[in-house]
């Protein structure tokens, strides 16, 4: 039996908009005149309650993301969700996808945020660093297509450099010039924190993953597809003269589990028709906005080599057969997913159980079948990764207690001046230590 | 031309081979005819790789020197072209290469961006300026129109307010999918230059540093350009002319006027060289 994580994908799209047929697209420029206070307070609030939820059905992880300008999904900053949800769970891994660091002016602020929200989930936190799609170049103002790859090689070697270089140090690069980079506080984990890639194949993203050893998420392909992209993905890991990680092949799919595969499908079928119908449509130039891609993959794409049916027009047939969906019994599920993980050679599946239409209720109950019946199918004892283990973090005053003394015997103290004399300012309260110099 | 076929000038409408000089690095296509004073034209958003009407009718007067932008037609882009900036300082060093020191300058929508910037960065280099539907001014009451979302044949009918397929003789080159790939390439450049922001504020009071004769050329129903864009350009530069060129009875002449009324903007021009 292959051993494999257990992530939930919760975009917590909001699901009263018009049909997609009738415009270019949902993204972008859809009026927020239809979002509703009311509505979309609910959506988020069944998404967090959702994710809170995980972690007692034994999931291994959970993953927000990040969308702008429309309906897909309401975080422009998931790294708020983290934070709320680091306060509301113990144990279970919180992943923030996003965020888009070439929304950000600068890198080392998101460094700073990671290094918050990691401390926040005491070590529990996972992050990716998508490149965002092409419809997100339209909405912030600081993210220039014709640039982004670019700005988002730069912006991830000075996070990453922000994040696991000792401070202060000077960064001298194209596109950002920071002369003292010296992050407070940071991060627990160590080196960094797990990092997921998203990617749709390009083969710039692959060779990233593949070099910093991080673990791609592919998204938004076709079966084939993915397997593909793995496959490089190993050729390339190779390359950089290693045996690539099944815990580096993220597949991200969509799941519905029922009593029976009949019943999944009922249960499923128009949600996931709604979904790819309305959601995924956007014209050639929001998907490919100048220079998002090279001219090489976009005569590639042309020529048919992108996806070969829009996904607005799949049946729910062919989402099953093209493993857009998988969906069924728990046998069937179990199945089916073994399969397709083994197929890829992937370690790591992101189950996306809620898409916006779903009541909460019964993508409540696919997620409870899918912990109570699919996970022990496909791994022995069940148990999540985190249970039994120790946080990075501490979690009480005594752990505290017992690595401070450990890990900083030479810490500086800190002094005063009190009368003319540095005292010690940790002990200034008894009368007999006020007389020892701080150091 | 690396082109399997002799430079002829039969590979679509209006294709002349053009001839290509290393400016600091980067090779630039361009395509130069006739006698006269030297005149600077740089092209907007639209077909490339053509020598239209409207330059022929110059040449009888002028030495015409068409370049074509990096990363359009086939001119390369290089890393470091990323900016107006670096499009002004490529411009002036391109026209030393040329041999010119003092020219008529013609730039047209994106190219009239373009030409602006030149000319209030070496004002005393120009004999005459004229803008063509020029972009590049900040119009703070008027939408923007946005190129970046327009699918081809979008684009195609916002050029000749939808009457594109009379002009397919400059739009339809290799056909597909190979000039809907050279629009979303040429989009490259586009973006670098004018992506975000979309208008260059510093034009608000740079342009009052031309000092050049400057005729203004606006149409009357622009899809590429917001109509009003010309006359704020007129509005900002000192000693400067507004003319409007009328379209043909019933259709309202486009941004690609000077592909639909090649005699009628080519006069307009020739008459303020002339003056000038």
């Amino acid at each position: 039996m292959n051993d494999y994580d257990f992530h939930v994908i919760l975009d917590g799209a909001y699901p009263n908009v018009p049909r997609a047929d009738d415009r270019k697209s949902n993204y972008i420029d859809l009026p927020n005149d239809y979002y509703d206070s009311d509505l979309g307070q609910k959506v988020m609030e069944d998404q967090l309650e959702q994710f809170v939820s995980l972690e007692r059905l034994g999931f291994d992880g959970a993953i927000v993301s990040e969308q702008h300008n429309g309906p897909i999904g309401l975080w422009g900053n998931p790294m708020l969700a983290g934070a709320y949800l680091a306060g509301r769970t113990n144990n279970i891994t919180i992943g923030v996808v996003g965020p888009l660091i070439n929304a950000y002016r600068t890198p080392v602020r998101l460094a700073e945020e990671i290094a918050n929200l990691d401390i926040l989930t005491r070590g529990r936190l996972l992050f990716g660093l998508p490149l965002g799609h092409g419809m997100q170049h339209h909405s912030l103002g600081v993210m220039n297509s014709a640039e982004a790859r670019e700005r988002y090689l730069e912006s991830h070697d000075l996070l990453m450099a922000a994040l696991t270089r000792p401070g202060p140090f000077e960064w001298k690069g194209e596109y950002f010039n920071v002369p003292y980079v010296n992050l407070w506080p940071r991060p627990i984990q160590k080196p960094h924190p797990p990092i997921f890639i998203p990617g749709g194949g390009s083969v710039e993203t692959l060779r990233l993953v593949a070099k910093h050893r991080y673990t791609y998420q592919g998204t938004l392909s076709p079966r084939p597809a993915r397997i593909a992209n793995i496959a490089r993905l190993r050729e390339f890991c190779e390359e950089e003269g290693y045996e690539m990680d099944r815990r580096q092949a993220a597949l991200v799919v969509a799941v519905h589990v029922a009593e029976t595969d009949a019943q999944a499908r009922l249960e499923t079928e128009a949600h996931d028709l709604w979904q790819y119908q309305n959601f995924f449509k956007s014209p050639w130039h929001d998907n490919f906005p100048p220079g998002y891609v090279s001219e090489e993959s976009l005569r590639r794409s042309m020529a048919g080599g992108y996806r070969s049916k829009p996904l607005t027009d799949l049946t729910y047939d062919e989402l099953v057969e093209n493993g857009w969906v998988v969906a069924g019994s728990p046998e069937t599920v179990a199945d089916t997913l073994t399969e397709y993980l083994d197929e890829m050679g992937a370690g790591v599946v992101v189950l996306a159980m809620n898409v916006g239409t779903k009541p909460k209720w019964l993508a409540d109950k696919s997620l409870a079948l899918f912990a109570e019946q699919v996970i022990p199918r496909m791994r022995r004892g069940g148990r999540p990764r985190w249970a039994g283990g120790e946080l990075p973090g501490h979690e009480t005053l005594a752990q505290f207690g017992a690595r401070r003394s450990a890990a900083r015997p030479a810490a500086p103290r800190p002094t005063a001046y009190v009368d003319g004399r540095l005292i010690d300012v940790e002990t200034s309260h008894l009368e007999e230590l006020r007389h020892a110099d701080g150091n | 031309m690396t082109d399997q076929k002799s430079p002829s000038e039969d590979r679509w409408p209006h294709y002349t081979a053009p001839e290509f000089v290393d400016v600091a690095g980067t090779s630039v296509a361009y395509r130069r005819r006739g006698t006269g004073d030297a005149l600077l034209f740089l092209h907007g958003l639209g077909p490339t790789r053509i020598w239209q009407p409207m330059l022929e009718q110059l040449a009888g007067i002028h030495d015409v020197i068409a370049p074509e932008h990096p990363g359009f037609g086939d001119s390369p882009l290089p890393r470091w072209i990323r900016t107006f900036d670096d499009l002004v300082l490529h411009y002036d060093a391109f026209l030393d290469l040329m041999g010119v020191d003092r020219v008529h300058l013609v730039g047209h929508g994106l190219g009239g961006w373009a030409a602006a910037d030149l000319a209030l960065h070496y004002p005393r280099r120009f004999a005459s300026v004229t803008l063509i539907a020029p972009s590049g001014v900040r119009l703070v009451d008027t939408p923007s129109i946005d190129v970046f979302r327009m699918l081809d044949h979008e684009f195609r009918s916002a050029l000749f307010n939808g009457r594109d397929e009379r002009y397919a003789e400059f739009l339809d080159q290799e056909g597909a999918p190979e000039d809907a790939i050279r629009a979303l390439a040429e989009g490259i450049p586009t973006a670098r230059l004018s992506w975000n922001p979309r208008y260059d504020i510093r034009l608000d009071h740079r342009l009052a540093r031309i000092s050049a004769p400057s005729l203004v050329l606006a149409v009357e129903d622009d899809r590429v350009v917001p109509t009003s864009s010309a006359a704020r350009f007129a509005e900002l530069i000192p000693h400067s002319t507004l003319h409007t060129i009328p379209g043909r009875p019933g259709e309202p002449s486009s941004h690609a006027v000077a592909l639909e009324q090649p005699d009628v903007v080519a006069a307009a021009i020739a008459a303020h060289t002339t003056a000038s």
